[in-house]
């Protein structure tokens, strides 16, 4: 591995993005000191120990010679394949989903680094299929990277984990539509979206799947029923609504000003399960209210300004596309997950990046943050 | 160079706006779904998450107290452990919980299916949260079991309920009635109809007073009808709870949403106009397996003893009773759930013979000297009617006859002045119409008039039928509670009161709401000579030699009365086994009577059914009650003020310290205990164990009567420490 750091780049290190970064892990560690209380484990000292790993690795990462990560994003990826191919056989179950390797003491997430691996390759394949100005990419070009998104999509999506296959899909699609695809892919995207939207609501306006449905009847039960809650939520809040439901009460009651640091009751009366985890944003509203979830979504938004920043200043395409793809990534995400616990997507499983608890989760943020100060580092080199 | 500002990456500044800003409505998107549930549902979503974790809890009101003129209880409450579930915290309720109680609690299939069944009826609205209770009376054991797999049985809880307990062996059971848990019927119906009724009641004070599954209900008795006056308001308490439904012991927590219990009313007592004291003497000195004795006062119209026998037990009833114990109830052939004192009809009898009696002498057809000849019997066209003595009275005059029950003499008068006549004073006399008791279910009786028969008998009315009617038999038909009535009213010179219970309503620390007067319906014309005639006879009854009770006499006390020995002409309905044949088809014993003769205070009728004969099988009861009665008149008068000496509560000289200390017992029991700086407010109120009755009740010295008691609830069933 080579190591390639020099002191002159030091003001090249994006701080907006990095302080941002530090100031909403700080926040989500006094946070989780809240949603986990005894007599849980006090989670926040781990997730502490975790960040401080993660700070060491963002560094390493940033250091890294810029090359040297472009030339590991294919074995990278193929070996995030492989886990996921392995997870099949000897992976975990948890909540009726293999997504977990448990090593030692350590339970990790392939799908967490999958992305990191996918960002990599298309990066890598955008880079080296360059196109001039007002060029744009034909529906033949995108079968590759379309082959390196797919494949783990489906992957994650049937062991099943739809939050991350989603964040996935959004992600990879957000960085094909900013390469520049022909008009008529929009287009075509355009009705895709619209027919989504029809097979939603014709699958959905009736009140069981049955022989007209299109896509409905091959969703597992969980996963339908939360569709269905989601567009009805405040059916079932006893069953299947249960989560929403509960989250919702705690963002709701958390009014303007918020109940109180420690002071939330959905939390420590246990109504929220995956507290520390999933839905932590559901703590942080309940206890501190709408200005401070705004100032958590402020930073969220200087967070992917910085990384904004960070691709417009790249020296190159690789640059450029890996930086736009961690920011749509990371957007993503927290989209997902503050949409999904406030009642506007459906229960999906899914991190807030920084905020939620869980080694894999940060790690990988960690190390997207550190391909961001990587890439950040070395804009004026050539 | 980079890539955003030269060469050939120009184009992408353009993108990096558009991507900065749809990353910006994402967040702005997110940002106006907070405020939307932050802001403009806050208060929804508050109520909401209040309504999770705040666990309102009813608090039953105790039930009022009866207790009988001289301030004994008959009626209290004692705390009971009971089992309850609150669905909606019942996690896998079916699968885990149950089968676990059920193994425990050693419950059979049919219990087990019970308490499903009763889980899984549709919540009511709005209840799911609210503990049902399951099973009643758990043991010490029971309830240590639980206890102690507290962790493993969600939902589950054990609740102290106050649990009505009725003085046993007082044949009163028929007056004071029993209570059972409300059905989920009665339960919408009764609350429907209070929501209905008070359109203005605020919804805590309608929720108060509103029924709750697991309340009592009076099913029968005063309980029954005094349901409104006893219940009592019931108030509530909060409890935090997490989402496993346990309830939470922080402070902090309790101290921003405590303070919100709302401490129960308890109902109202009744002290009724029966005295226990004579109540229980009735009991004892009736012989029979089956009847009714009643006691009144003939200047008020107040009951002062009344038994029905036999009885159900008021304490199984309450809701220890099994189905099996209920059907056995229902096919016992002597029926104990027949209230006989005025919702069984009988034959009167020769006591009837006062109606006829005074009919003839009102009709001046006969006066005080007309005799009529008794030879055993009375020809009317081709039938003879006989009379009880076949060798016949010979010349019998009106007192005569009453004296000797000679039905020679009143088949005479029907014969002479007809059935309406009769009738006419039988009606006046209160027959054949509820006496408006209310408390009780009352059987109107039958005084049969040619127009009844009429119009039930076919081919008519008939002369002979005066004559069955005259001497208490054929259709006549009474109510031991109506003859008690009817002797009153002979017995006071014409006024006919309605018969009551209730002495007065007070609230439960004794302060007087409502006291019942006597209730006089009407005055009827009763020529005092005519009184004067029937009550010389039947003194003379009782007194003089050849009067059909004069084995019976009592030697202090002058009682007028008559015996009476009704045929039974139709079994019942009820089948009855070859062996019991025999006793369903012996006579009715009837004594009716009043005392003292000349000045008469209490009337008291009793009726041994299938006892044999009046003089021998009721007459004694009857003369007991009335000996009774007049020494706890006279130890009452004399030795008042003796007593007075002896109670602290009537002297504040002596022994202050009793009664503040009950005092305060009675405040804690009434408002309770919710302040939020009390660190064990919200803990487990230590276990209270059912008390003993105070064995002062249970045995009053004769000659000393208990006096008033003082009045607090000591002996309700306290909420909290």
């Amino acid at each position: 591995m080579q190591l390639r750091f020099e002191r002159r780049l030091l003001p090249n290190v994006p701080w907006g993005m990095v302080s941002s970064a530090l100031a909403i892990a700080l926040l989500g560690i006094w946070n989780l000191s809240s949603a986990a209380r005894p007599p849980q484990n006090p989670v926040w000292k781990s997730q502490l120990a975790y960040l401080a790993f993660g700070a060491v690795v963002m560094g390493v990462v940033g250091i890294l010679d810029y090359r040297f990560i472009q030339r590991m994003a294919v074995p990278l990826y193929a070996l995030n394949l492989v886990a996921l191919v392995m997870l099949r056989f000897i992976g975990h179950k948890a909540k009726g989903a293999e997504s977990w390797f448990i090593v030692g003491p350590l339970r990790i997430q392939p799908a967490e680094f999958m992305k990191l691996g996918i960002l990599l390759m298309l990066a890598k394949y955008f880079h080296e299929h360059p196109k001039r100005d007002h060029e744009a990419y034909g529906p033949l070009e995108y079968i590759a990277p379309g082959l390196i998104l797919f494949v783990p999509f489906a992957m994650i999506l049937v062991q099943p984990d739809l939050g991350s296959a989603l964040m996935i899909f959004f992600t990879g699609l957000t960085v094909f539509l900013f390469s520049r695809p022909k008009r008529w892919i929009w287009v075509t995207l355009a009705v895709g979206i619209v027919g989504v939207s029809g097979v939603l609501w014709n699958d959905y306006v009736r009140d069981t799947p049955d022989h007209r449905t299109v896509l409905r009847h091959h969703l597992k039960r969980h996963q339908d029923k939360r569709i269905s809650g989601w567009l009805d939520p405040d059916s079932d809040t006893r069953g299947s609504n249960y989560h929403s439901a509960q989250s919702r009460i705690a963002v709701g009651s958390g009014g303007l000003s918020g109940k109180g640091w420690k002071r939330g009751t959905q939390a420590y009366l246990r109504f929220l399960p995956e507290q520390h985890t999933d839905i932590v944003f559901s703590v942080w509203a309940e206890e501190h209210g709408l200005v401070l979830c705004l100032l958590l979504l402020g930073l969220y938004g200087g967070l992917f300004a910085g990384a904004l920043g960070v691709a417009f200043q790249s020296r190159d395409r690789f640059g450029a596309f890996l930086a736009v793809g961690v920011a749509a990534m990371l957007f993503w995400q927290v989209f997902e997950n503050i949409g999904m616990v406030t009642g506007l997507l459906p229960v999906t499983g899914i991190t807030l990046p920084l905020m939620s608890y869980g080694g894999s989760s940060l790690l990988s943020v960690m190390i997207s943050l550190g391909l961001l100060v990587n890439v950040g580092l070395r804009r004026h080199i050539f | 160079m980079t890539i955003g500002q030269h060469g050939t990456g120009r184009d992408f500044r353009k993108r990096y706006l558009y991507l900065g800003g749809a990353i910006a409505l994402g967040l702005l998107t997110l940002a106006l779904q907070l405020y939307r549930l932050q802001i403009v549902n806050n208060e929804r979503f508050q109520l909401l998450s209040e309504a999770n974790f705040v666990k309102k809890i009813r608090e039953p009101a105790s039930r009022g107290l009866i207790k009988d003129r001289g301030g004994n209880v008959l009626v209290d409450n004692r705390p009971s452990f009971t089992l309850m579930i609150t669905s909606a915290l019942c996690k896998d309720c079916r699968t885990q919980v149950l089968p676990k109680l059920a193994s425990w609690l050693l419950w059979d299939a049919a219990q087990l299916d019970r308490v499903e069944a009763l889980l899984k009826e549709t919540p009511l609205k709005g209840s799911d949260f609210q503990p049902i209770p399951v099973q009643n009376h758990l043991t010490q054991e029971q309830f240590d079991t639980i206890n102690a797999h507290k962790l493993y049985l969600p939902g589950v809880d054990v609740g102290v309920v106050p649990q009505r307990s009725y003085r046993s062996g007082t044949g009163l059971e028929h007056v004071l009635g029993y209570v059972g848990e409300i059905s989920r019927k009665d339960l919408e119906r009764l609350n429907g109809e209070l929501a209905k009724n008070n359109p203005d009641l605020e919804p805590e004070e309608l929720e108060r007073r509103s029924y709750a599954l697991g309340s009592f209900l009076g099913r029968r008795g005063l309980e029954r009808y005094y349901e409104g006056s006893l219940r009592g308001r019931d108030g509530s308490r909060q409890e935090l709870v997490n989402a496993r439904g346990v309830t939470v012991g922080d402070k902090r927590l309790q101290a921003l949403f405590g303070g919100l219990s709302v401490p129960y009313e308890p109902g109202n007592n009744l002290v009724l106009s029966i005295d226990l004291r004579l109540q229980e003497a009735a009991e004892r000195a009736f012989p029979g397996t089956a009847g009714a004795v009643v006691v009144v006062d003939v200047e008020t119209g107040f009951l002062r003893a009344v038994v029905s026998r036999p009885v159900f037990d008021s304490n199984l009833m309450s809701g220890r009773i099994t189905q099996a114990e209920l059907v056995s109830l229902s096919k016992d052939p002597l029926q104990p759930m027949v209230n006989r004192v005025s919702a069984q009809r009988y034959s009167p009898g020769s006591t009837f013979k006062v109606v006829t009696a005074l009919a003839a002498l009102r009709s001046g057809l006969f006066t005080l000297r007309t005799q009529v000849y008794c030879g055993g019997g009375y020809r009317l066209g081709a039938r003879t009617w006989r009379c009880h003595k076949d060798s016949g009275h010979g010349w019998q005059d009106g007192k005569a006859a009453l004296q000797h029950s000679c039905d020679t003499y009143y088949y005479k008068v029907a014969d002479t002045v007809g059935l309406d006549p009769i009738a006419q004073v039988g009606r006046e006399l209160g027959l054949g119409a509820p006496t408006g008791i209310k408390v009780l279910a009352e059987d109107s009786g039958i005084m049969p008039d040619p127009a009844y028969h009429d119009r039930v008998t076919p081919g008519g009315y008939a002369r002979g039928m005066a004559l069955n009617s005259a001497i208490g038999q054929g259709d006549d038909t009474v109510t031991p509670l109506q003859v008690a009535m009817m002797y009153a009213t002979i017995a006071n010179g014409g006024k006919v009161f309605r018969p009551q219970l209730v002495l007065r309503n007070e609230t439960y620390d004794g302060t007087p709401l409502e006291t019942f007067r006597p209730a006089l319906l009407r005055t009827i014309p009763l020529s005092p000579d005519h009184r004067q005639v029937v009550v010389d006879a039947l003194s003379a009854v009782v007194n003089e030699p050849g009067g059909t009770a004069y084995g019976q006499r009592l030697k202090e006390i002058k009682v007028a009365g008559k015996t009476g020995t009704a045929q039974v002409s139709r079994l019942g309905k009820v089948r009855v086994k070859t062996a019991q044949m025999d006793y369903f088809l012996r006579d009715h014993a009837w004594f009716a009577s009043f005392a003292p003769a000349d000045k008469p205070e209490i009337a008291v009728v009793v009726l041994n059914e299938h006892g044999g004969h009046g003089g021998v099988d009721a007459a004694p009861t009857a003369m007991a009650v009335i000996k009774k009665y007049f020494e706890l008149k006279k130890a009452d008068a004399e030795p008042a003020a003796q007593v007075a000496r002896m109670d602290p509560a009537m002297d504040p000289s002596q022994e202050p310290s009793v009664r503040p200390e009950q005092g305060n017992g009675a405040e804690a029991g009434g408002t309770g205990n919710d302040g939020p700086t009390e660190p064990a407010a919200f803990e487990r109120p230590p276990i209270p164990l059912p008390e003993l009755a105070p064995p002062a009740a249970a045995a009053p010295a004769p000659g000393q009567p208990k006096a008033a008691e003082p009045e607090v609830p000591a002996d309700r069933v306290e909420g909290g420490p």
